[in-house]
């Protein structure tokens, strides 16, 4: 589904990914994990088209189409979509208008037909309910004096809304209490698949036992420098990245 | 620049051409203190604070024809109005033919001024020029020294309207660029409540001069709703004053929404003499190429626990022009005075420009009072969370216009023209 090969992106004239190669199938759950300053969030923004990241190396291929030359809109057409790690207020826009306008470009984009207001709304609190987001939200502006727990819980919403191929989760679980981070993971795993992929980037082991992945990396210096599966979470939560940066020096 | 010879010749030839409409003689009174002011006022240019970034010397270029007697009408059918209360007006005249008035309640007065001063209504001989200064400037003297219709509404104690008022300034066509200096007097007597709704809009004229001056007299726990869209035509020039006196426990919650005109001015005039008044003015507008939008707020705090909320936004494209200027003077005896003074400026182009100036003037020590200013473009975060989420860069622009206009719009509580105001809104956007 998702194929990064030597990926190399400055930002600000800083070279920040290095060479970052990555591989992700139809179905899979993959995590990536690193230290602060690896690059992860800068990862996450690239794929999904934001300003201010200059690619001066590699490629990205999404189901074959190079994903590089599309603008973030044509992106969230073609099944992206990347939860925030810190969801941008929008004062004065409606959450509902929103939610309607973004599942509805959507839409139109993959040539399905608009769905009206009732249906639409009918369809919102399902899925509000899933996610646990008090109906109040919906009136509200988007994001506007949310609460952390809430703003997490209106990105899982419009995921959910939106059912993308491919999510990217960036740093999902910071700020989350327990509950919170449960609700948030039930709603991953409710939309967990054999047609959709998912990228989790976090810092936390935490994550892991609620959302549970197939692979994980671990990124590190621009570069991911060592791949494996969920037993290398554990080993990392208990020797920390500091070996594996060592045995990469050593290499 | 504006002199004052040139301003005194710009008023002489709109009296002259005014000249020979006999009035009762406490009006002939009136208008004839307010035309001499004329003559020794300071001309209205930049050496003036209140004119220093709103040239009006390509307005005193301008010639107009004053009118003087009721049109015929205006060659259009009266415009469809949200309620049952419908008032047109033409070239500042009323048009008992075009409007509606049937349905208001017994011992209401809502109509031409011009005919309550001929019927020698006292209610009006009494305030008319009791609340707006002459004195303030040139436009606003002219409108006194040229007074003959406008609106008179009157509501008397413990009267609530259920449905609006609905005014409709339109403007008749003709060779001549024609001024339109509608005089208005709205009265609540106690307890009394109103919601007032004015729509400017061109009517059949393309240059025409709108010189308007409303005085509000809101007797003690009175309630004013005041809503006025603005959508003169491209080539208006557009005046507005609004001028305020409070009673005690009185409430004015006043909302105008800017969107027409290539000069259009509005000033609020507020001053609290009665304790435990609250006011509210907002504000919207909306400015592109060759448009100019000037606002003015004096807001002045006499007496202790008044309270006066002050917010007004601007949405800048292409090289629009806005002027906002706000003042609030709470004085020393104000105790307990509460006032919020915020204005927001969102520039869509590098060419927009907005000279922003709000002044607090406090000199009591017990008050509550802030104000605060921002001019900024759209962030680029808040365009690329809509974006990711599949919206156009277009469209996603809109939105957050929309977003930040509705801040506004949302303090109408009328439904059918919060619709109104957004679809207009709409229409704005839609020619970016």
């Amino acid at each position: 589904m998702l194929s990064i090969k030597n990926l190399h992106v400055e930002v600000d004239g800083k070279e920040i990914l290095r060479g970052l190669d990555l591989e992700i199938g139809t179905g899979e759950v993959h995590a990536i994990m690193g230290p602060n300053g690896s690059g992860k969030s800068t990862l996450s923004y690239v794929l999904a088209g934001r300003e201010g990241y200059e690619v001066t190396a590699g490629e990205v291929l999404f189901e074959g189409r190079n994903l590089l030359e599309m603008e973030p809109e044509e992106r969230a057409w073609a099944g992206i979509f990347l939860a925030m790690q810190y969801p941008v207020e929008l004062p004065g826009v409606n959450n509902m208008s929103f939610l309607r306008e973004s599942v509805n470009a959507v839409r139109r984009a993959r040539g399905e037909e608009e769905l009206d207001a009732v249906s639409f709304m009918k369809r919102v609190r399902e899925k509000a309910e899933l996610v646990k987001l008090p109906d109040k939200l919906l009136k509200r502006s988007v994001n506007a004096g949310f609460s952390g727990g809430e703003k997490k819980r209106n990105e899982i919403l419009q995921m959910a809304l939106l059912e993308p191929k491919l999510t990217i989760l960036d740093e999902i679980d910071s700020g989350l209490d327990i509950d919170a981070l449960r609700v948030v993971a039930e709603g991953v795993n409710a939309l967990r698949g054999p047609e959709r992929s998912f990228l989790m980037i976090t810092h936390y082991q935490r994550l892991l036992d609620y959302i549970e992945p197939d692979h994980i990396h671990v990124l590190a210096q621009g570069r991911i420098i060592r791949s494996g599966g969920k037993e290398l979470a554990l080993e990392l939560e208990e020797k920390g990245y500091g070996w594996i940066l060592e045995e990469e020096a050593a290499a | 620049m504006i002199t004052a010879e040139l301003q005194k010749s710009w008023a002489a030839s709109l009296l002259e051409g005014a000249a020979g409409t006999a009035a009762a003689p406490w009006l002939e009174e009136l208008r004839g203190q307010a035309g001499a002011l004329i003559d020794c006022l300071p001309p209205v240019n930049r050496k003036q604070e209140a004119w220093r970034y709103t040239n009006v010397e390509p307005l005193l270029k301008e010639s107009f024809q004053p009118v003087v007697q009721r049109p015929s009408g205006y060659g259009g059918e009266a415009p469809e109005a949200i309620g049952p209360h419908r008032l047109v007006f033409v070239d500042g005249w009323f048009m008992p033919e075009l409007s509606d008035t049937a349905l208001l309640p017994e011992g209401v007065t809502a109509g031409s001024l011009d005919e309550a001063i001929a019927a020698g209504d006292e209610r009006v001989k009494n305030r008319l020029g009791s609340v707006a200064d002459p004195g303030e400037h040139l436009f606003a003297a002219l409108n006194t020294a040229l007074i003959n219709d406008g609106l008179f509404l009157h509501l008397p104690a413990g009267v609530k309207l259920e449905s609006p008022v609905e005014l409709f300034w339109l403007n008749s066509g003709g060779d001549a660029a024609r001024l339109a200096q509608p005089r208005n007097l709205v009265i609540l007597e106690p307890g009394a409540e109103a919601v007032l709704v004015e729509h400017h809009l061109p009517g059949a004229a393309e240059r025409y001069l709108h010189n308007g001056v409303t005085e509000i007299v809101l007797d003690p726990g009175a309630k004013l709703d005041h809503y006025r869209i603005q959508d003169e035509s491209e080539q208006a020039w557009h005046l507005s004053r609004i001028a305020l006196d409070q009673g005690d426990g009185s409430r004015y919650h006043g909302i105008t929404l800017a969107f027409g005109g290539r000069l259009a001015r509005t000033e609020y005039h507020g001053l609290f003499t009665a304790e435990e008044a609250a006011c509210t003015l907002r504000g919207l507008y909306t400015v592109g190429n060759d448009q100019l939008q000037d606002f003015h707020l004096d807001v002045r705090h006499d007496v202790p626990r008044c309270s006066s909320r002050e917010q007004f936004k601007g949405l800048l494209h292409g090289k629009g022009r806005a002027v906002f200027d706000g003042r609030i003077l709470v004085a020393q005896d104000a105790q307990k005075s509460d006032a919020e003074l915020t204005n927001d400026n969102l520039l869509l182009t590098r060419n927009a420009e907005v000279d922003t100036k709000p002044q607090l003037e406090i000199y009591a020590d017990d008050v509550k009072a802030s104000h605060g200013t921002t001019v900024g473009q759209l962030e680029a975060d808040q365009v690329f969370y809509l974006r990711a989420r599949g919206i156009d860069e277009r469209r996603a622009l809109h939105m957050l216009c929309e977003g930040f206009a509705a801040e506004i719009i949302e303090h109408i509580h009328l439904e059918s023209l919060r619709e109104q105001a957004l679809a207009r809104l709409r229409q704005t956007l839609g020619e970016l």
